[in-house]
């Protein structure tokens, strides 16, 4: 009985004492507005310093979370809708298609400061004949060379790959080229360029062309390179870098997001574009790396002022490119870089590339095309008949 | 010399086998933590040039606020342990010692509930979280009690099975005779019952430790702010991104990690194995 | 002192419900509010009382258990029965808006100029140069004592979506806009939103896009407006699970891989475990804890490193066991069907051996050793000891525990998505699907491996599965039953 009585009079008392404090949440006071930005460890950083400006300038709080980029994507798409997302995101284009499928993306009109870019970073950033991102870096794969173990420039892949068997045959390298291969899904990513010197794409007017005459050719000459020994389904990128950072391995073939730890590491190389393996030009995939504004952001103004008047100045992109390595994206921050040659390869090679389609249907080309191609470097059969059955399947899941 | 081989000599034969099993993948990670370069793959050359740069790194770097997530993990972990001893204990008290209609039923829901496969969970508990933040800020997306929430939602289930038969190992006889000298029940529960299970309670709550602080897809869902996080959630941000992976700071990290439990472990071992209170069950 | 624990804790819970009921009204959330306060008035009368004994302890975890994990099983359900998924990811609303806004374009040839937010009596406008204007009044000169005001920074951020709204009519060219409130450019829109008809209108040629009731907007001609919405679609998901032939040309081989993997993985660990926790369940071993503790370590490390790791390990050219342990072999661990079989089975065993090991060293300690002493005494070996006392106590007491780690590895999408994604893959399947592929990892080829993640249809045979292991677990608990009453 007594407990009764105690426990009503405690709950009158508190239900009294927060009677007076509960807040009906629809007259809650406008707090300061905060601008919230998800971005990945490589430019949370830089963006927090850009953020202090505009929070100065605007009275305004910017809140720049920090995301996996492995979940950063697919977090956006499933909590925007809800209002609880982020009112700007940072990412590479490729993303787009799938964002602009959810209808989680905002158009942005870059205006006058569009002229500031080059072609490829901006078609990167179209979709559907919108814009829908601020780039703000372009990259690409190029090649890496051992200036010691190869001092010559080769000028096809053919060349290259002879000067790295005789280089193994000398005892002076382990294999002949770092081609990463991912065990698990192939690698479209880091063979297009030789692809593409096939005359081969991998969209050609809309349609999937991985199959054209161009690809069986590719396909062949990837079953070649898989015989010579020169590619090989366990020689993960992590391998292959690591082979190049201790100088035995003469050639490599990744991103500028190495770049920094190999230079580091003391072993002179250059970097120039990937040589062709056909009688075609090589062009390799081009990421472009942006930012995005939610369609349902609540701070419209305040993530297009951002994006606009801060993000857009040559100013912050050299923020941006000091942080985090990549190739700048605008020209003259990009040509500032003059005297740093391995960013200017890795540029050079960027900007003789294709963008990466952003088509949602991506992700399912991305797996089996890849996984096509393990299967012709471990020789699972006939590589026209493995490239034809990838893009039949390919084919019939963008149908659905 | 043969009788003690007999006796012990195979036992640490054994053992030490399991041992080496056991742990010569981690030393693949130990070499990774001290290799400059952090790889964990590519070179079967471990030790080669060993250097503390990573360790350094992690509590250094404003980027990685390594020492604000450990103690996060460490918060987060030995409140969701403790809340799911204390709550999976209740109720294994209630399914051992009281006879009430479902009960039987309760106990298989239990387990049933989650055998359920999660694929959704992720969606699923961020609309559930982001609609409880309008109404309790302090349980809602972003909270780290909230997160603590969510964990304890699956304190009851297959740890309650097997907490219920160890009471049901306790002889009934010694509630009985605590009951003829007044006690109550919930004196029963706390006085009686519960130094005689310590050891489940022990080993349910190291699970719990265990599980909350490798946990990354819901803490990464429910905490944003990087002074928020926890460790498996920054560590998991380091090696997410293909093209970035950042082998040597998380291997250091996952290290460093796994000491708590390794200490933990010491110290609660005796109340695992053997000593007083199995003692008193004995008796 | 503990007289009081109660009440102030039940005063403290009722505090918060009422402070929670208040805001649910406050937000017109009526079946929440329903809800919450069910709960409360469940929880007075549980704890006010001096029966329902069994209830007092049960509540607090139910509770937990009801809101964090039977809701996921609900949602899971109701998603089951929608198209949610890439394409149909939010509200019709917010879809309109979306295809409306990608349908605006900037008019060829006009000018950014720099713009001001104005604002008379409530009403907003945009000022160019000398001229402005609003929704209702077509941009034009205005003298200066029209009123109109230059709006503050502060209340242009606290009016952001209405100025982002704001179409100013340029008669003959388009509409202004802004989106910084610093710029404003002319624009035009392709496409018209019919509110009453619910239908888009494209004026250039005349096409009506309408409402398919399948969450889309569609044409006459079958082109399709994206984005689309999340609606019901019924039992369609079902449908497809059941008639697809991705999932059911592979199912038979798929599932009772599952069931070899997900037993092996229990029966194993069980084993290894119990095997290692009575080797060293023995008074007077010296180091026995030292032991203990490193065996732990593979548990507590996080799994999904585990995994990664693995697969470094298991590189034929480079990895430590062909390259060391086999002296430069080359043994295909994870592209060899069978071997990539036995290795997902060999690493799954290494990350989860040490949980069974806790579980059997713990479940050893409360079996009274008066038990084995009276066999011993009457003669029994060490083995009769194990085989017909202790085991068959260690397996009442784990049963639960077993049927949780059957159920978790019948679900380990983790293990086998980052050591082998589920391959090697059968080149001569249509479908995309390896050898060591999961039911779990199917279902998510199968729903996340199109062009378009399908949440709806991995719900779907989310619950089907938990169907088929829900029956095989509640045989498996008959069985212990019976083995408890024997």
């Amino acid at each position: 009985m007594r407990t009764t009585t105690l426990a009503l009079t405690g709950l009158a008392l508190l239900a009294a004492g927060c009677g007076t404090t509960a807040p009906a949440p629809a007259s809650r006071p406008t707090q300061a507005a905060t601008l919230t930005v998800w971005a990945d460890d490589s430019r949370a950083k830089p963006l927090r310093d850009l953020a202090a400006a505009f929070e100065k300038d605007r009275g305004v709080q910017v809140k720049i979370v920090q995301k996996g980029m492995g979940s950063l994507r697919d977090d956006f798409v499933s909590q925007a809708p809800t209002g609880q997302g982020p009112d700007l995101i940072v990412g590479p284009h490729d993303w787009l298609g799938k964002l602009v499928q959810n209808g989680v993306v905002a158009p942005v009109d870059l205006g006058t400061t569009a002229a500031a870019f080059p072609k490829v970073a901006l078609d990167a950033m179209r979709y559907e004949g919108q814009t829908y991102g601020l780039p703000y870096a372009i990259e690409s794969v190029a090649l890496l060379r051992n200036t010691a173990l190869a001092p010559e420039r080769p000028r096809t892949f053919g060349d290259l790959v002879a000067t790295g068997q005789r280089l193994v045959r000398d005892g002076k390298a382990d294999f002949p080229v770092g081609l990463p291969v991912d065990p698990k899904a192939g690698s479209p990513y880091h063979l297009y360029p030789l692809q593409t010197s096939f005359g081969s794409s991998v969209f050609d007017g809309g349609e999937l062309a991985i199959d054209d005459k161009g690809g069986l050719e590719f396909a062949a000459y990837l079953r070649g390179l898989a015989k010579a020994k020169v590619v090989s389904t366990s020689l993960s990128g992590e391998i292959a870098t690591n082979a190049f950072r201790e100088g035995r391995v003469p050639y490599l073939i990744t991103g500028p997001w190495d770049a920094p730890a190999l230079a580091k590491a003391g072993v002179a190389f250059s970097v120039e574009p990937v040589p062709p393996a056909g009688d075609r030009p090589a062009r390799p995939f081009v990421g472009v790396q942006g930012f995005y504004v939610s369609a349902k952001s609540a701070n419209p103004i305040l993530a297009n002022d951002f994006l606009l008047n801060y993000l857009a100045t040559p100013a912050s992109q050299r923020a941006l490119h000091a942080a985090g390595g990549r190739p700048p994206a605008m020209t003259s921050v990009r040509e500032e870089l003059r005297g740093d040659l391995v960013m200017t390869g890795f540029a050079k090679a960027a900007l003789a590339g294709e963008p990466a389609p952003s088509v949602p249907a991506m992700d399912a080309v991305w797996g089996d095309w890849g996984l096509s191609q393990l299967a012709i470097i471990t020789g699972d059969g006939d590589p026209a008949k493995l490239t034809g059955d990838a893009a039949g399947r390919i084919r019939a899941k963008i149908a659905d | 010399m043969a009788r003690w081989f007999s006796r012990y000599g195979w036992r640490h034969a054994v053992g030490a086998a399991a041992v080496v099993v056991a742990l010569f993948p981690l030393l693949f990670v130990l070499a990774a933590s001290v290799n400059p370069s952090g790889t964990l793959t590519g070179s079967n050359n471990l030790f080669a040039a060993p250097t503390p740069a990573h360790y350094q790194a992690l509590f250094t770097d404003p980027l990685h606020p390594f020492g604000k997530w450990f103690a996060n993990s460490m918060v987060i972990g030995l409140t969701t342990a403790a809340g799911s001893v204390f709550l999976g204990a209740c109720a294994a008290y209630a399914f051992s010692r009281f006879s009430f209609r479902g009960r039987r039923a309760g106990l298989l829901g239990l387990v049933f509930v989650q055998l359920f496969p999660q694929l959704l969970a992720y969606v699923a508990i961020f609309l559930l979280l982001s609609a409880l933040k309008d109404v309790f800020p302090a349980i809602g997306l972003g909270s780290r009690l909230g997160l603590v929430m969510v964990y304890l939602g699956g304190a009851l289930g297959v740890n309650t099975y097997l907490m219920k038969g160890f009471f049901d190992t306790v002889p009934k006889e010694l509630d009985e005779s605590a009951q003829i000298d007044g006690a109550s029940h919930a004196q029963i529960f706390f006085r009686v019952l519960l130094p005689l299970v310590a050891p489940i309670l022990v080993v349910v709550g190291l699970f719990a430790f265990v599980a909350t602080l490798n946990d990354f897809v819901i803490a990464g869902l429910v905490l944003t702010d990087p002074d928020q996080q926890t460790l498996a959630v920054g560590l998991h941000q380091l090696v997410s991104y293909k093209l970035g992976q950042n082998w040597g700071l998380f291997a250091a990290g996952a290290l460093i990690g796994a000491l708590p439990v390794l200490v933990l472990f010491q110290f609660l071992q005796r109340f695992i194995v053997g000593g007083l209170t199995s003692g008193a069950v004995k008796s | 002192m503990s007289r009081f624990v109660k009440p102030v804790v039940l005063g403290v819970v009722d505090a918060f419900a009422v402070y929670g009921l208040v805001a649910l009204a406050g937000q017109r959330s009526w079946w929440l509010f329903a809800a919450m306060l069910a709960g409360t008035v469940a929880i007075n009368v549980i704890y006010l009382g001096k029966r329902r004994v069994p209830a007092k302890y049960l509540a607090p975890g139910v509770i937990l258990l009801l809101i964090y994990q039977v809701y996921v099983v609900l949602y899971t359900g109701y998603a089951a029965f929608t198209n949610y998924g890439d394409g149909h990811n939010g509200t019709k609303q917010d879809a309109v808006a979306a295809i409306l806004a990608a349908s605006e374009v900037r008019v060829p040839g006009s000018a950014a100029q720099p713009v001001r937010v104005v604002e008379r009596g409530g009403e907003l406008g945009l000022q160019v140069g000398g001229q402005v204007g609003s929704v209702a009044r077509p941009l034009g000169p205005v003298a200066e004592s029209d009123g109109w005001r230059a709006l503050p920074y502060a209340e242009i951020v606290a009016r952001q979506a209405e100025i982002t709204a704001l179409r100013v009519p340029v008669p003959g060219q388009g509409s202004l806009r802004t989106s910084d409130a610093v710029t404003a450019a002319m624009y035009r829109s392709t496409l018209r939103y019919d509110e009453r008809a619910g239908t888009v209108t494209d004026p250039a040629t005349g096409a009506v896009y309408r409402d398919d009731g399948r969450g889309r907007f569609a044409a006459a001609d079958g082109t399709v407006l994206s984005p689309g919405w999340k609606v019901f679609v019924g039992l369609e998901n079902f449908r497809t699970v059941l008639t697809d032939p991705g999932i059911r040309g592979p199912f038979l081989g798929v599932l009772v891989w599952t069931f070899a993997f997900a037993g092996l993985s229990v029966g194993l660990m069980f084993v290894l475990g119990l095997g290692l926790a009575l080797v060293l369940d023995r008074p007077g071993l010296r180091g026995h804890r030292i032991y203990r503790s490193l065996l732990v370590l593979p548990y507590a490390f996080p799994a999904f490193m585990a995994a990664i790791l693995w697969q470094g390990l298991l590189n034929p050219d480079h990895g430590f066991v062909n390259a060391v342990l086999l002296g430069g072999g080359q043994v295909p661990w994870l592209t060899d069907p069978w071997l990539a079989r036995l290795s997902v089975l060999a690493v799954n065993i290494w990350i989860g051996f040490p949980y069974l090991f806790l579980v059997c060293t713990g479940a050893l300690q409360v079996i009274p050793p008066a038990l084995t002493e009276a066999a011993q005494l009457d003669g029994a070996s060490p083995w009769r000891v194990l085989r017909h006392i202790k085991l068959p106590m260690l397996l009442a007491a784990t049963t639960p525990v077993l049927v949780a780690t059957f159920a978790f590895n019948f679900n380990n999408f983790n293990v086998i998505y980052m050591l082998t994604g589920g391959g090697p893959r059968d080149a001569t399947s249509p479908v995309d699907v390896g050898s060591t592929d999961l039911l779990i990892s199917l279902v998510y080829k199968l729903a996340f491996g199109g062009s378009a993640r399908n949440y709806g249809l991995a719900c779907a045979v989310s619950i089907l599965i938990f169907a088929v292991i829900a029956a095989i677990s509640l045989a498996g608990f008959r069985r212990a039953r019976r083995l408890e009453a024997n």
